[in-house]
């Protein structure tokens, strides 16, 4: 795997950008930055601009406005990057899945690497899936399968 | 004024308009009037008794569109709502009150997207939220909305 994974792995800063979502996944992303889950002591940090960022954190439900904006994004965010979708909206639209501006989910425009599911996920499941995320990405370097 | 003075003050001066009035309860009171008469009287709840314009609700009702417009009078904590019938078979077409008060621009273009209802007289009827590769005239929430998008993914992949 190339230098850029691994120094990816050491500190890899997050992108938060919700399509619609209703909040609450965004109230639990900003809850793993407080120091009480601080997801810092894994090197994570949020970047304020998409040209900064490793990691592509998707909240909401991808509606038809702002799925032009994100294709837009995955073309700025520097290569390779990993994306992650948080929250029930993010994997599967949830209950908008019948809704008039909701037409495709997430992972038919982008290559998701993790789905965190959860209405909204608990601080705990979004480290374990980010964790997780690092683990696989480590063991893809070395070549092992896991 | 109190608050049967204000209500019969709006009874006794729009006394042809007024098809029927319904007194829920203390805070809420449901007037429904004929849809020429519109202007008139939002005019008249906004500017004489200074109350609030809160919003405007279209529904897709089953022989007619309904607009209520929401007007609260804080002094007196009461909420009158103005109702209105379009019937489905004439024109969907109602007076616009934009230029009345400025706060019922975007509610309007918002219930023109959704509903396909024309403000006449409206400045700028515009879409407001729907994206841009929306077909012209498809409305979203009308009782009758079907699936135009051929492209669309509406089951769960499991």
């Amino acid at each position: 795997m190339s230098v850029k994974l691994k120094a990816l792995t050491k500190s890899p800063w997050v992108f938060h950008l919700s399509t619609g979502s209703c909040n609450n996944c965004d109230i639990e992303v900003l809850d793993c930055l407080t120091p009480r889950f601080d997801i810092e002591r894994f090197g994570m940090l949020l970047a304020g601009s998409i040209k900064h960022a490793d990691v592509l954190l998707v909240t909401g439900s991808c509606n038809r406005q702002s799925m032009i904006r994100v294709k837009r994004l995955w073309e700025q965010i520097p290569k390779p990057c990993l994306v992650v979708a948080i929250g029930e909206c993010a994997l599967s639209r949830g209950m908008f899945i019948h809704s008039y501006n909701c037409p495709v989910p997430l992972d038919h425009v982008l290559p998701v690497d993790v789905y965190i599911p959860g209405c909204p996920p608990k601080p705990e499941a979004i480290i374990a899936g980010v964790v997780k995320l690092i683990e696989k990405v480590k063991a893809e370097k070395l070549g092992k399968k896991k | 004024m109190n608050r049967q003075e204000i209500l019969d003050g709006i009874k006794n001066k729009f006394k042809e308009e007024i098809i029927d009035y319904f007194d829920k309860y203390e805070k809420r009171v449901f007037i429904e009037i004929k849809k020429e008469a519109l202007i008139p009287v939002a005019t008249y709840i906004f500017k004489d008794l200074k109350a609030r314009f809160n919003i405007a609700t279209g529904t897709d009702l089953r022989y007619h569109m309904e607009i209520l417009y929401h007007f609260t009078l804080e002094d007196i904590n009461l909420m009158v709502s103005v109702r209105v019938k379009l019937p489905k078979d004439q024109p969907l077409e109602i007076d616009s009150l934009t230029s009345s008060f400025r706060g019922s621009d975007w509610i309007e273009r918002e219930i023109h997207e959704m509903l396909g209802i024309n403000f006449i007289g409206h400045p700028n009827l515009k879409r407001l939220l729907l994206a841009d590769d929306w077909p012209e005239d498809v409305h979203p929430l009308r009782c009758d909305y079907q699936e135009w998008d051929k492209k669309a993914v509406r089951d769960r992949g499991v």
